[in-house]
């Protein structure tokens, strides 16, 4: 009897989830746990494990596309099982999205009528979607959202095909393409040179034609005699990519650079790590102390612990710090939450427990998002200075520099000490430099008491 | 208050009326002549008719060779220019019925544009958010002394000849020039030919421009010839540095036709070299002025007009739309026929694209042979880009080409490559097919 593995639901609030690469075919047999697909949602990309064990019938759907959680992704059974009742099934059950022959290339273009004097665009089957008509939940997916903004492509005139009517990203895509059919020329140029599409070319019908394709090849033109890599940008890397453009282009953002005399956290953390291993405490980090200190510093300026949202400011009462991690598929923020009171070493183990979840891969995506403010660290790495980049909509992010030895007068004398150096940037939308600068102020004080400040 | 005032009845105009009629704009159209303009009363209709008739004759004459035999074939120009008369009229009720169907008020007169998007016509002034000119263009007569005789006379007046001529002198070998010394020629007449430039039809492909004087055995053609006076039957004109002289009963001026632009000098439209200057949605630099057809000076066809007119009311009432001329079909219906559409190699080499070409004989056609016999002239040369293959033109000389072209325009319009056309499947037998073959020839 065949089965059907379903897209598993990744966190309370993600809806649905786009298939980012498969990574079995149709006709191989998998054991349950192994992994079929990678997806991504808007905050992480994640293994999906198989769930039945069998020989994978029928792939639903193809690569790039958005499927609602719970929602049947892969058919599995015994080799030359006929599935075609089931199919018919899940097409009456599956409101809205039509399964795929994964061998099929042409998605299923939704139909869209203009207004005006009766000027019918494109129309193919099966899933209705008209304009003027706004959808039936009267909202979109952050993905449909993006692509809309970033393709100028009006949301209130789409209905959509996702889940209750939500608008997807294909519903946007789709509008977007139908509105430019491109001549096979003129596509073939654009592959080739890399060139822009425009939105309207100057053929019949607002076809492009290969004279409206401007080629500024976007491709590298250098040419090396050692082998290239090419690398597509997708998963974890695309996340990411997105969202630091987003964050810069959207926000006001400068960074404070300061330093904190670091000679009593060092003192502490050399008795920490000769301390007796009963007490649980040899592997609380330097990170660990500067955080502990910047959540503490944070309790007393909420302005920073905010996230900026346009029309309105959100100042939290309780402190989720982000913590910037180096992974070795790419940079992700685990968010350890509401450790605005916690002692020192149940913040260290808990900040201990999400490294271990994320070099084990374990991590939800729940607990990749929720941060009020980030810390991230390149202090190891040599790094001086530098302007971490906001992760929007929180307004304000620490980086962590390098120890670095600095004169500093003391009984009539000049001697060297250790100090830490900071770099603050936060969202000048949101606060002013003066705030900024005290916190930072705050914090420098904070770091070097940070032996008093444990007992607070 | 009207949504438009369309001023001229031509191809131009009247279109744009009828389009805009349909959806729903209130239209003014004025015409201070005849309804269809030039097209219809004193161009591409009655040329066509008469040219008919010529053809009919001349088959008729030489018909024996399929079987035919036709004694006593005689030509009745009264009668002939009766049925073109008969045409005209028809066509032109067609066009006040299609008025009519479009709710287009229709006013005779002289419409004099006046500031603020406001037109005099027969002392009154009349209002529209939008205004099309539609012009049109007359024939230009050149400063040469003796154009004024009795004896020359323009398109427009040859086509009220209450007599057939002893011999005729065409000035320009341009398609007006050409197609009239076609059918005077074909009706047994002596024609000469005196163009300035160094082959006639200026569009088409030299080497069918030269196959077409070739086959027009009554002709004579004095190419890179300069006409220098006329005195009576006589007309003295210059080639190669030297006057030399010809005779004609008749002489027809056809060097080329200047825009309508009179009484609009003064009204703050932009207009260069006669021409009002449009962009490619029809817009003049006055808002709400828009210029369409002859008046423009951009290809000065009647189907250009008609789907400028188009253009112009689809961006009037919102709709995306704009002009092409890359794909302008043309045809001359000469004997032999000539059309094309797109790039000659000429074209393409003056503005140094690289392209490829391939030509075909017509007689290799099936339906061609049998209804031209095995010595008719006739070629088919597609022009197609040297790196893309796509289709940049499609030269045709004989037969029915001028009802070939129209098949071309969709090819260049869609920018369609070679592999693409040859999956396109044309009637058999039919001359299109030479098309086909053309492309196949492409290596």
């Amino acid at each position: 009897m065949a089965e059907q593995i379903l897209m598993p639901k990744l966190g309370n609030s993600v809806e649905e989830c786009l298939i980012t690469e498969w990574l079995k075919n149709e006709g191989d047999t998998i054991a349950v746990g192994d992994i079929i697909c990678t997806v991504e949602t808007d905050k992480a990309a994640v293994d999906v494990e198989a769930s039945a064990a069998g020989v994978i019938l029928k792939i639903l759907y193809p690569e790039g596309e958005e499927v609602p959680v719970l929602n049947p992704i892969v058919i599995v059974g015994k080799q030359g099982e006929d599935i075609g009742n089931l199919i018919v099934t899940m097409e009456k059950n599956v409101d809205t999205l039509v399964p795929h022959d994964a061998s099929n290339e042409t998605k299923s273009v939704p139909s869209v009528v203009t207004p005006g004097p009766g000027d019918v665009l494109f129309e193919t089957e099966p899933a209705p979607v008209s304009m003027g008509t706004k959808s039936e939940s009267g909202f979109s997916s952050p993905r449909a959202r993006n692509l809309a903004s970033a393709e100028g492509v009006d949301l209130s005139v789409l209905s959509g095909t996702g889940p209750s009517g939500r608008i997807i990203e294909r519903d946007v895509l789709s509008l977007s393409s139908v509105n430019a059919p491109a001549s096979a020329a003129a596509i073939e140029k654009m592959l080739s040179s890399g060139g822009i599409r425009p939105a309207v070319g100057s053929g019949i019908g607002g076809r492009v034609l290969s004279s409206d394709i401007i080629s500024t090849p976007v491709s590298s033109n250098v040419t090396l005699d050692a082998e290239t890599k090419e690398i597509p940008v997708k998963g974890v890397r695309k996340i990411i990519s997105d969202l630091m453009l987003k964050s810069l282009t959207t926000s006001a953002q400068l960074t404070l650079n300061s330093s904190a005399n670091a000679e009593n956290l060092l003192k502490l953390r050399k008795r920490l790590k000769n301390s007796s291993d009963t007490l649980g405490l040899k592997r609380i980090s330097v990170n660990d102390l500067v955080m502990f200190a910047v959540v503490r510093t944070l309790k007393d300026y909420p302005e920073l612990n905010a996230h900026f949202l346009g029309d309105k400011i959100i100042q939290y009462g309780n402190v989720n710090l982000g913590i910037a991690v180096d992974t070795e598929r790419g940079l992700m923020v685990p968010v350890v939450k509401n450790v605005e009171n916690l002692s020192l070493k149940e913040f260290a183990d808990g900040n201990r427990a999400v490294y271990d979840r994320i070099s084990s891969n374990t991590i939800l995506p729940d607990e990749l998002t929720g941060a009020t403010f980030t810390v991230t660290n390149l202090g190891g790495l040599g790094i001086e200075s530098f302007t971490p980049v906001l992760n929007i909509p929180e307004v304000a992010i620490l980086g962590v520099n390098n120890i670095q030895l600095k004169p500093v007068k003391k009984d009539g004398e000049v001697v060297f000490e250790s100090f830490i150096g900071l770099s603050l940037t936060f969202n000048h939308q949101a606060l002013d430099g003066a705030p900024g600068a005290r916190f930072l102020q705050s914090l420098s004080r904070n770091i070097k008491d940070i032996d008093l400040l444990i007992a607070l | 208050m009207y949504d438009i005032i369309i001023i001229g009845a031509g191809p131009g105009g009247y279109v744009a009326a009828e389009r805009a009629g349909k959806m729903g704009k209130s239209v003014l159209i004025v015409e201070k002549d005849q309804l269809g303009g030039v097209c219809l009363n004193r161009g591409c209709i009655p040329t066509k008719t008469l040219l008919n008739s010529g053809k009919l004759y001349k088959q008729a004459k030489n018909s024996a060779p399929y079987g035919v035999h036709a004694g006593n074939v005689s030509f009745n120009w009264e009668e002939a220019m009766s049925w073109k008369n008969e045409v005209v009229k028809t066509q032109r009720n067609g066009v006040s019925f299609l008025m009519n169907e479009n709710k287009v008020e229709v006013l005779k007169g002289f419409a004099e544009l006046l500031e603020g998007k406001k037109v005099s016509v027969n002392g009154k002034i009349y209002e529209g958010d939008s205004i099309i000119i539609s012009t049109g263009s007359a024939p230009f007569i050149p400063s040469v002394p003796g154009a004024d005789g009795a004896n020359v006379l323009t398109s427009d007046e040859i086509l009220d000849l209450e007599k057939l001529p002893e011999s005729l002198a065409v000035i320009g070998g341009g398609v007006i020039g050409m197609e009239f010394a076609s059918l005077f020629s074909n009706l047994g007449i002596k024609v000469d030919v005196v163009e300035m430039m160094e082959e006639i039809l200026p569009m088409m492909d030299k080497g069918h421009a030269r196959v077409m004087r070739r086959e027009m055995k009554g002709i004579n053609f004095h190419l890179s010839s300069q006409l220098l006076k006329i005195d009576g039957k006589k007309l003295t004109y210059l080639s190669s540095g030297k006057e030399e002289s010809l005779e004609a009963d008749l002489v027809l001026m056809a060097v080329g036709r200047r825009s309508n632009t009179q009484g609009l000098e003064e009204t703050g439209l932009d207009i260069h070299k006669g021409k009002i200057v449009v962009n490619e949605k029809m817009e003049t630099n006055l808002p709400g002025i828009y210029a369409v057809g002859d008046v423009t000076g951009l290809s000065m066809l009647a189907h250009s007009a008609s789907r400028m007119g188009e253009v112009a009311v689809n961006c009037i009432c919102g709709v995306q739309d704009r002009m092409r001329y890359n794909a302008v079909p043309w045809a001359v219906y000469t004997s032999p026929e000539a059309a094309g559409c797109g790039l000659t190699e000429s074209d393409a080499a003056a503005v140094g694209r690289k392209v490829k070409t391939a030509s075909v004989l017509m007689k290799h056609n099936g339906r061609f042979l049998a209804e031209h016999g095995k010595s008719a002239a006739g070629t088919c040369k597609v022009v197609v880009d040297a790196e893309t293959d796509i289709l940049l033109g499609v030269h045709l000389l004989g037969g029915i080409s001028s009802e070939l072209v129209a098949g071309a325009a969709a090819m260049i319009e869609s920018e369609l490559r070679v592999n693409e056309i040859k999956q396109i499947i044309f009637p058999h037998p039919s001359l299109s097919e030479v098309i086909r073959d053309a492309v196949w020839a492409i290596v």
